[in-house]
């Protein structure tokens, strides 16, 4: 196979030979933005993504900042997942079409004042900025992207069968309160154990970047997740599930909200491979445990979009959502 | 030198060097010792890097294992002390157990607003060489 390299951050554009045999020219379906009760959820998983047109088809979409960043990864495979993540991103935001003067490539990035990242739009004349959120998150076999309207949302993806370096029950006396470690200690079998410990880690970090403030902002012993069991006949769910309708509440010990104070939280199995956790606010006055509409769509961008929601790509663990 | 092969599939990206590639070393660079053998230095930050005479060599290597066994490095790549760990594939689970492993090691504790600032071989070892100057006084 021809091989070529590319330079980054010249302005230059250069056009790779195999570009000419293989340049995706399927748009992005464009996607209607979410409601106030929905998330939308796209993930792309890089074992699928080889070609290397397409992957230069991706870099040009970077800014020179982020392709700076993507170079600064040590190993292909690590280069090719934050250009994954990157393309991801853009392209994810750009079919919801919030504004015609933005595309894939113009969209500008920054970083609110605790650090998280957000969309930075062009000034309207009415000074108003659109309300998309979104949260990204990766390993090194699966890239997600959670996307809402209005409401600040955090996610955090997991390979399930990911090790722990230290003792569990160690590790989780150090970072974890009292009630979370009282319910992995309350577990014998060892690899129930670790799942659990790891199902509780992306609900925990779901939760610190919805709040926006980084890891030190909310550290994870000054907020306990429990599963309750739902109310009964409030709602209903979709058939597709195993488990038994329950809630994850958060109690934090201290007052971490500024403008919402209730969270809602999902946890999923993703592609049989990944434990996916969602955590997303919503104003304090909206109705009590009204279910999450979550949407799942695995994607490769100009390539193929994959709707999964509803089957067993998506398997719900935890949480109300339909 | 080169980092990819020019058959290999995925050699689309242009060769960029930021640091210099140390071939073949199992452990961080010497450079480190030289530098922190220097006393009468001050420390000096530039744009590229951090000269810091704080760590000694002997904890950049003990944290340098620790790095190495919780991202499960092939022993062929080098860990320079001021690479950061999200350039080596770190997630903020891997962070963390870095962070718990160089506490057990050196038998310190690290508060959660500093376990933040430690991105890098050589913050690591400076914040632990601080924390045993601490717990010593």
């Amino acid at each position: 196979m021809l091989s070529y390299l590319c330079r980054a951050t010249s302005s230059m554009k250069t056009h790779c030979f195999n570009q000419k045999f293989f340049h995706s020219s399927f748009p992005l379906a464009p996607v209607q933005l979410p409601s106030h009760q929905e998330t939308h959820f796209w993930y792309i998983l890089p074992n699928e993504v080889k070609n290397a047109s397409l992957l230069n088809q991706y870099l040009e979409l970077l800014s020179p900042h982020e392709k700076e960043n993507v170079f600064r990864m040590r190993g292909e495979e690590l280069k090719k997942g934050a250009l994954l993540a990157r393309a991801l991103v853009r392209t994810t935001i750009a079919r919801y079409q919030v504004n015609p003067q933005v595309s894939v490539t113009s969209l500008k990035f920054r970083k609110n004042i605790h650090g998280k990242p957000e969309v930075e739009w062009p000034h309207n004349d009415d000074g108003h900025q659109p309300l998309l959120h979104f949260n990204l998150s990766h390993t090194s076999s699966l890239i997600a992207c959670g996307v809402t309207m209005n409401s600040p949302i955090g996610i955090d993806v997991e390979e399930k069968q990911r090790t722990i370096k230290n003792n569990i029950l160690s590790f989780a006396r150090r970072y974890f309160t009292h009630h979370e470690v009282e319910l992995l200690a309350a577990i014998s079998d060892p690899e129930v154990q670790r799942q659990e410990f790891i199902k509780l880690w992306t609900l925990k970090e779901a939760y610190v970047k919805a709040l926006g403030r980084g890891f030190s902002g909310a550290p994870f012993k000054t907020f306990t997740l429990r599963y309750k069991a739902a109310a009964k006949g409030s709602f209903h769910l979709s058939g597709n599930s195993n488990s038994e309708a329950s809630e994850i509440t958060v109690d934090s010990f201290e007052n971490a909200s500024d403008f919402t104070s209730k969270w809602q939280f999902a946890i999923f199995e993703l592609a049989g491979s990944h434990y996916a956790a969602i955590c997303r606010g919503i104003p304090a006055e909206a109705e009590g445990s009204v279910p999450m509409k979550l949407t799942v769509w695995k994607t490769i961008p100009f390539v193929e979009d994959k709707r999964v929601s509803g089957t067993d790509a998506v398997v719900r663990i935890g949480g109300l959502f339909d | 030198m080169a980092s990819f092969s020019a058959t290999s599939s995925l050699s689309f990206f242009s060769v960029r060097a930021n640091n210099p590639q140390v071939s073949g070393r199992n452990s961080c660079l010497k450079v480190v010792s030289m530098v922190s053998a220097r006393n009468s230095f001050t420390s000096l930050r530039t744009a590229r890097f951090h000269v810091s005479c704080s760590a000694r060599p002997e904890t950049v290597e003990q944290v340098c294992e620790v790095v190495r066994k919780q991202l499960v490095l092939p022993a062929e790549r080098p860990l320079l002390p001021n690479t950061k760990f999200s350039e080596l594939g770190a997630d903020s689970l891997d962070t963390v157990e870095i962070v718990m492993g160089l506490e057990e090691k050196f038998d310190i504790e690290v508060a959660e607003e500093s376990a933040e600032n430690i991105t890098t071989v050589q913050e690591a070892a400076d914040l632990i060489e601080k924390l045993i100057l601490k717990k010593g006084a």
